[in-house]
């Protein structure tokens, strides 16, 4: 509190008071200014989405409705999707609908974006949250044990698995696990999903197949990358070197001091893989047969069904932005040189 | 579209990957124990008698059979030739392609209809139905609900309406209850063989559409076949039972059915191998199949080949616009050694036409064909004073051994050859923007007219056609204009013979893909061989048990 609201009398605990002074606070100012930084890249993305998927060669609708089609009844379909209208008159009723909950609705199916949505969505972001937990679960002990001794067997056989890991594309590697796992060992199921309303434990088990194929490149991403940054901070960091002389232990120094400057790094590379991560269950969910919205995604790319494809491009983007937005608070709150804006 | 939408059937997504995997598959199946299987299914063994009750999980390619994103009404449905097990389960469908159980004597036969008649010159077709069917939802399945189901598929804009050539004055008719005519202005004689294919076999319920409204009965449409909707995710899973008001008595067997999506031949197969499905219909990948064929679990059926490879030469540009260097590809060619090399055991008929051992007009031989004769290849490459040959294909794991085959062969002969593998996209671009030399495509179908027939890959309107002749053009309109089979077959010949003289395109193995399906479970066009109306075979899902 600065000394001049210090000597202002007290107001009462009004919710407006607590919303004022949350308002006034560091953090939720820099939330508020990345949320709104967040409005033009998104305009951004989609207008580009808009732009690309405009420049695809043909007309969709002549693509969905064929060759027998008349010029009549392209023109008909042309208009009901207001493909007729011309780009940047069809990017606002897109944008109007989106900020009014509507997305639109599927030239293939007929179905409503929403309803397609919101039979999709669960599977998808339970993969990637799964993925994400299982990889970083694993990534952290596995890179704090290799940094402990760096160049010692821990060390050298996490780098050879690192190495091996991520050499081998996602899909290659599931179709190894389903061969291992549903085909050799017979323990977990090969394609399919279970809901959770079936149960946490069947849904778990649909679940660890396709989560490993996309946890386990990650897995070896993170751990090479936290292992360097923490041998890096072990070693040529003067608070590692003042920890040490303190009697700290090195477990200690490498768990409070070094792991915790090091997760700013991790924080940075986690937001990244956001996007890249939604972007691979496009091939993951196909795979494992999956009903989420890469399958989705997918369908519409061999459809030519553009509403699809322009909305789920979008939506990845968000995700990917809003991604970035939460590592950057997560910065803030880690941080507080970045709360204040000192740096 | 539809058309380019079975081509799509070899363009799979993760073809590639089949073959990097079949090394891995191989090795893990050198434990298990060996049996043999030759692809015929269950053809000469003694199945049966079949038993009711159980359910059955099928797998399908979701860039093919699998794909149905606008949904299974019938009148809106642009992959139904695809969806055909689907489409089967769901509406049944007014006739059926059937074959003996060692696929021989197909014919198509009539299932909801009762029996069809041409006549006006085979300008009119009469079709009486069966009595006593009624769809699953209780209203009955008559006339005036096939001629309203017939009239919204014609009329649809989709591109999975029949092209019919319709009179403007009652186009089709209902005469009673049970007689449907349909008027027409010229006979269509590949009618009838392409109806089990065709959208306007399957009849859906209007009082159901109207019920749901549009949007909702394409997701879990009401028809008169064998199962019913449970529920259906579009392209992704589609749930069904038994349809208690199935006409059929004692049919079908099966208490329930599960269709499946999968992205591609290599999950199929493993998620076969660890029991999480009983079949998957349409395996392409030729080692896994021959890994299946080794494999106890599984029985593997080989469909009857109905569709030949064929090697399209661009006749318009040069090279191939001189004779002399389509000739030289003819005897440089000899299909028979890569039918050996490539496709071990598998004893793939080699054609020389359009047609194949398990289609209709088929001829062994054709007069005046160019056999292989690398002298005559290496003379003729010498008098072109040398060739260079880009030769393509569609970008999938057995034309890509084709071709690199193709082009060990050639270069035998002094001609030198660039090969390139593309997707499907690139390939219909290379077709309509005329930029091509050599592709290696499949031609024909069960009835040449029919499905991806003879003059998809030959006919000047085609824009997949490396010929533009009108003479050739002439022949497969009039075989497609009359209903006599015996004129239509002597067409056809003269069609083959004309393509052979003029050296066109030369034609190869008829490769066919094969259901695998677990031990135990039996079906015609599933464990028998039925050939393939276009790309797939029909199983008839209604006669489909499991051993309980």
């Amino acid at each position: 509190m600065s000394v001049a609201s210090g000597l202002l009398p007290t107001r009462p605990r009004t919710g407006f008071g607590r919303l004022g002074r949350a308002a006034g606070s560091p953090l939720v100012r820099l939330i508020v200014k990345r949320v709104l930084l967040a409005i033009p890249i998104l305009l951004g993305v989609s207008v580009l989405t808009f732009w690309v998927l405009s420049l695809i060669p043909g007309d969709p609708a002549r693509a969905m409705l064929g060759m027998n089609a008349t010029d009549a009844q392209v023109e008909a379909l042309r208009h009901e999707y207001h493909l007729d209208e011309s780009g940047p008159q069809r990017y606002l009723d897109w944008l109007t609908g989106a900020l009014h909950g509507d997305l639109g609705t599927s030239m293939v199916s007929s179905q409503t974006m929403s309803s397609m949505l919101a039979d999709r969505w669960a599977v998808t972001f339970e993969l990637v949250a799964l993925a994400f937990i299982v990889s970083l679960a694993a990534a952290v002990p596995v890179a704090l044990l290799a940094a402990r001794w760096p160049g010692g067997v821990f060390d050298r056989i996490s780098m050879l698995c690192s190495v091996t890991g991520l050499a081998v594309a996602n899909y290659v590697l599931a179709l190894l696990l389903v061969l291992v796992f549903a085909v050799e060992v017979n323990v977990l199921p090969a394609i399919g999903y279970v809901g959770l309303g079936q149960g946490l434990g069947p849904n778990l088990k649909s679940m660890v197949l396709p989560t490993l194929a996309m946890a386990i490149p990650l897995f070896c991403f993170y751990t090479r990358f936290l292992r360097g940054d923490l041998v890096d901070q072990m070693q040529s960091e003067d608070y590692v070197d003042t920890a040490r002389a303190k009697g700290i232990g090195p477990w200690r120094v490498l768990w409070m001091h070094a792991f915790r400057n090091s997760s700013f790094g991790m924080i940075t590379i986690v937001g990244l893989n956001i996007g890249t991560l939604v972007g691979g269950t496009v091939i993951i969910e196909q795979i494992f047969a999956l009903p989420g919205l890469g399958q989705l995604l997918l369908q519409g790319i061999n459809t030519r069904d553009t509403v699809v494809v322009q909305d789920l491009v979008i939506i990845f983007a968000a995700i990917a932005v809003f991604a970035n937005l939460l590592v950057d608070v997560l910065y803030a709150v880690l941080d507080p040189r970045i709360r204040y804006g000192s740096h | 579209m539809r058309r380019i939408a079975n081509v799509n059937r070899k363009a799979r997504l993760l073809g590639p990957l089949a073959a990097l995997l079949a090394v891995a598959m191989a090795v893990a199946a050198c434990g298990s124990s060996a049996s043999s299987n030759d692809g015929k299914g269950d053809a000469g063994a003694q199945v049966g008698p079949a038993q009711s009750g159980g359910s059955l999980t099928v797998l399908e390619d979701a860039s093919f059979a699998g794909g149905y994103a606008s949904g299974l009404d019938p009148a809106t449905n642009t992959t139904g030739g695809a969806n055909l097990p689907q489409m089967q389960s769901i509406f049944g469908g007014l006739f059926l392609l059937r074959a003996d159980d060692d696929g021989s004597n197909a014919k198509i036969v009539p299932n909801q209809a009762e029996s069809y008649a041409f006549s006006d010159g085979g300008k009119t077709l009469t079709i009486k139905l069966r009595p006593g069917i009624k769809f699953s939802d209780g209203t009955p399945f008559d006339a005036q609900t096939v001629v309203w189901n017939m009239l919204r598929d014609t009329s649809s804009p989709c591109s999975c309406a029949p092209t019919w050539q319709l009179t403007k004055k009652d186009p089709i008719v209902a005469k009673g209850d049970l007689t449907v005519v349909i008027h027409m202005t010229q006979p269509n004689g590949a009618l009838i063989s392409n109806l089990p294919i065709s959208n306007v076999n399957w009849i859906a319920s209007k009082t159901a559409f109207q019920k749901l409204g549009a949007a909702k009965f394409k997701v879990a449409p009401v028809g008169a076949g064998p199962f019913t909707v449970v529920s259906d995710q579009l392209s992704s899973e589609l749930v069904l039972k038994k349809n208690p008001n199935y006409f059929k008595k004692g049919l079908p067997y099966l208490d329930k059915l599960t269709f499946k999506s999968i992205g591609g031949d290599q999950p199929a197969y493993q998620a076969l191998e660890a029991g999480q499905a009983d079949a998957y219909e349409g395996m392409s990948t030729s080692p896994l199949i021959t890994q299946a064929m080794k494999n106890s679990k599984f029985t593997v059926t080989l469909g009857p080949a109905t569709s030949p490879y064929v090697i399209q030469l661009n006749t318009m540009k040069a090279p191939f616009n001189n004779i002399k260097a389509r000739q030289a590809i003819y005897y440089a060619t000899d299909f028979d050694a890569i039918s050996k090399g490539l496709f071990k055991g598998s004893d793939l008929p080699v054609s020389e036409s359009f047609t194949a051992p398990g289609g209709l007009f088929y001829h062994e031989k054709v007069p005046g064909y160019l056999h292989y004769d690398l002298d005559k290849a290496k003379a003729l490459v010498k008098e072109l004073g040398g060739l260079n040959v880009q030769l393509g294909t569609t970008a999938i794991y057995t034309a890509n051994q084709v071709i690199t085959a193709l082009q060990t062969q050639w270069e035998k002969a002094g001609i030198k050859v660039t090969t390139k593998p593309m997707q499907l996209p690139q390939v219909i671009q290379a077709f309509t923007g005329g930029n091509w030399q050599a592709l290696l495509q499949t031609a024909g179908a069960w009835d040449p007219a029919a499905g991806v027939g003879v003059a998809f890959r030959f006919a000047s309107t085609s824009p997949f056609t490396g010929v533009k002749d009108p003479k050739l053009d002439n022949y497969f309109l009039q075989a497609a204009a009359t209903t006599d089979s015996a004129q239509r077959d002597k067409l056809y010949q003269q069609a083959a013979k004309y393509i052979a003289q003029k050296a066109y395109a030369p034609f190869g193995i008829a490769f066919t893909p094969a259901n695998i399906v677990a031990k135990g479970v039996h079906g015609p066009g599933l464990t028998t061989p039925i050939p393939a109306l276009a790309v797939n075979t029909q199983t008839i899902w209604d006669e489909v048990w499991r051993e309980q």
